[in-house]
């Protein structure tokens, strides 16, 4: 067999991994006995228990000018003749005739060998007889040998089945007959439980998750930006960049740096107002999102009117409530004066230049629209008068104005 | 006793919100004693005096909502009346106002100015007139305005606009942009032509009213204007009056000579 050699039990391998690995190697030389022909992308050398090792590698022919009397070939027994050709590999010598894979009894192509057991194979025989295949590739495996889910693997082709990373490193875990890697794993398990899996040390989220730039995690990974203090899932993430709409920039706040922050939230879309505020009802409102609550247009910086905790449009309070008084512009709950294309409450009509209250009976002058009385009037400049008089004299004739 | 210390008294007795010290024959506010302590008064009605000059300390009466300063010799104002955090209506109409002062656009919530038959033309406006968006009414009938800037478009909130009997050319393009207007008052200026934009405004609804008497009108406007405002407004949104004005504005009508009435106004004794 090849040699097993398991991995550091420091790795957790909750799905066993166990690897061998096949050397070539050249026999030049005695001295050259353990320089490595093809060089591995991952030598473990710590793992690899060399009395077991499994040899495979050059062979030199020589032609010996040296005594050959006490000299045998490894596989017939016979000596040499003098002059003839001899192999020499791994310190023992052969007939070149005898020098053959244990299979075919071919010469190895390029003096390449591997041997198990104490027989030399060629690279073909050797790989049919006893390397093993990769189970996702189907070629033979030469050098580390990943075996794992009852077969054998490059290492480079034993992959997590969700996310494909190696998995030969870092162990994996079985789940419903495929191999995953502890991060898919614990995603698979929190799907299944309704739960999040942390973003940052992927384990299940079991409390309320804190979603960050887009991922969820444990709150406890966090600080407040601000103060500092170790964030539960009410942490509130703040846009750094008003108007960008990637999160990349984002940072965390604890609720009281955050509302400390004073960033206000939109009484109608619930989101926070980067831009302009509209403060009115009590709350907080993007201005777009502050319409009249019968058209439902925005008021954008247009005069609103307020009944019980509804916004409305100058014509549609009008329209549902009534009349605004032309001196304290609220809607006129009593009584109504109208005149002059205007409209009073009970308290506010008067006359205009004294102020003094003016009731359905009091006889008044207009000025420009607005209620005079007589005794203000007659205070007018002289030549004042002469004109408003002459500009009524040519305007074409209104409606009287009438006190109701 | 003054008259207007007997009524301070009365006032202060009750804690009268309300302050009428119309016709006292107040010159000076010497002559109203601790009214300026007051504070907590919400309407201070002055008309028919001849107070010649405001102290800056009027605005110590910060719950001020309402000032009528109507028909005295105001020839000056102090920048703090624009600080006074609720006044809402300021009454200046009959007085002897040649400027305003710098800033003096800054009132916080001011509804209605009434600057009727003052001095003013649009030079002696400060920069920042314009900036009072809470302006529902503003009264500017009886002064020397040729031209009225176009900042005017600024002050989105405003219902009623009286340039009645000033010196005015012409009327400003943007002042099509004030869609709550609903009251304009242009008549005895030296007006010939109306901006096209005038026509998006509504003034034909039974709530509005557009005074226009007493201009020189080229002829196709005062031939609408015989048939009716609605028929004005109609014309003025044509293509046809398009036409029309772009020829106007680049071959103006003779501009008829300033009113002459106006001169022995008597705003204008110093
Ligand atoms: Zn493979
Ligand atoms: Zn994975
Ligand atoms: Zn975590
Ligand atoms: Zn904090
Ligand atoms: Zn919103
Ligand atoms: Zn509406
Ligand atoms: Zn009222
Ligand atoms: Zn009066």
């Amino acid at each position: 067999m090849f040699s097993k050699i398991d991995l550091s039990p420091s790795i957790p391998s909750l799905g066993s991994i166990s690897q061998s690995r096949l050397f070539q190697r050249r026999a030049n030389s005695k001295d050259d006995l353990s320089e490595e022909y093809r060089s591995f992308q991952d030598i473990d050398y710590e793992f690899i228990d060399k009395s077991d090792l499994q040899q495979h590698g050059f062979s030199r022919t020589v032609t010996s000018t040296m005594s050959l009397d006490n000299m045998l070939c490894a596989r017939c027994g016979d000596g040499f003749e003098p002059h003839e050709k001899i192999v020499n590999s791994t310190g023992q010598l052969w007939h070149q005739q005898c020098f053959v894979c244990a299979q075919c009894f071919q010469e190895f192509d390029d003096g390449i060998f591997y041997e198990y057991d104490d027989r030399k194979y060629c690279e073909r025989d050797f790989q049919i007889l006893f390397a093993p295949c990769c189970g996702k590739c189907n070629n033979f495996i030469i050098g580390r040998v990943i075996k794992a889910m009852n077969a054998s693997w490059h290492p480079e082709c034993f992959r997590c089945e969700m996310c494909e990373t190696e998995l030969a490193d870092t162990g994996f875990i079985k789940n419903a007959g495929r191999a995953l890697c502890h991060e898919c794993n614990a995603k698979v398990k929190a799907i299944g439980s309704g739960k999040h899996v942390c973003h940052k040390c992927h384990a299940l989220i079991d409390d309320k998750p804190l979603k960050f730039r887009g991922e969820m995690y444990h709150p406890y990974h966090f600080n407040c930006t601000n103060c500092g203090v170790e964030l539960d899932y009410t942490a509130r993430e703040v846009r750094s960049r008003p108007g960008f709409a990637a999160n990349d920039m984002n940072e965390l706040y604890c609720l009281r740096c955050h509302d400390k922050m004073g960033i206000p939230i939109c009484g109608a879309c619930r989101r926070p107002i980067e831009e302009r505020v509209v403060t009115a009802l009590g709350k907080h409102w993007h201005v777009e999102h502050f319409v009249c609550a019968k058209c439902e247009k925005p008021f954008f910086g247009h005069r609103h009117y307020e009944k019980k905790g509804l916004a409305y449009c100058e014509t549609h309070y009008h329209q549902l409530f009534g009349n605004l008084c032309f001196v304290c512009n609220q809607v006129i709950a009593g009584d109504v004066f109208t005149a002059l294309n205007k409209a009073w409450c009970v308290h506010h009509f008067a006359c205009s230049v004294c102020d003094q209250k003016m009731n359905q009976k009091t006889k008044f002058y207009e000025c420009d629209l607005k209620p005079v009385c007589k005794k203000c009037y007659d205070k007018f400049p002289t030549e004042l008068r002469r004109r408003l008089k002459r500009q009524h004299e040519a305007m074409p004739q209104r409606k009287a104005a009438t006190p109701t | 006793m003054s008259k207007a210390k007997k009524v301070l008294d009365e006032a202060r007795e009750i804690r009268n919100p309300e302050i009428d010290l119309a016709d006292k024959a107040i010159s000076s506010f010497e002559e109203t004693p601790g009214l300026l302590n007051m504070t907590y008064i919400t309407r201070l009605t002055l008309s028919h005096n001849k107070i010649k000059s405001v102290p800056p300390a009027l605005a110590n009466l910060t719950n001020l909502e309402i000032l009528n300063l109507t028909n005295n010799h105001i020839e000056e104002l102090p920048l703090s009346l624009s600080s006074m955090p609720k006044l809402r209506i300021l009454n200046l109409a009959i007085n002897r106002l040649y400027n305003l002062p710098r800033g003096f656009g800054a009132f916080p919530v001011l509804e209605v100015l009434d600057l009727t038959y003052n001095n003013l033309n649009e030079k002696s406006l400060p920069g920042n007139f314009f900036m009072m968006e809470t302006l529902r009414a503003l009264y500017l009938g009886d002064n020397d305005f040729e031209y009225l800037p176009p900042e005017v478009k600024n002050l989105k909130n405003l219902q009623i606009l009286v340039l009645r009997e000033n010196d005015l050319i012409e009327l400003p393009r943007e002042l099509g942009e004030l869609t709550r207007l609903r009251e304009l008052h242009v008549q005895g200026n030296r007006l010939t032509i109306l901006p096209p934009e005038l026509g998006n405004l509504d003034m034909t609804s039974n709530k509005s009213v557009f005074r226009f008497e007493g201009n020189e009108w080229v002829a196709p406007i005062a031939d609408q204007l015989q048939l009716g405002v609605g028929h004005l407004m109609e014309y003025l949104r044509s293509e046809a009056y398009r036409i029309t004005y772009n020829r106007y504005s680049t071959n103006k009508p003779q501009v008829p000579p300033p009113c002459v009435d106006k001169a022995k106004k008597i705003s204008r004794i110093r």
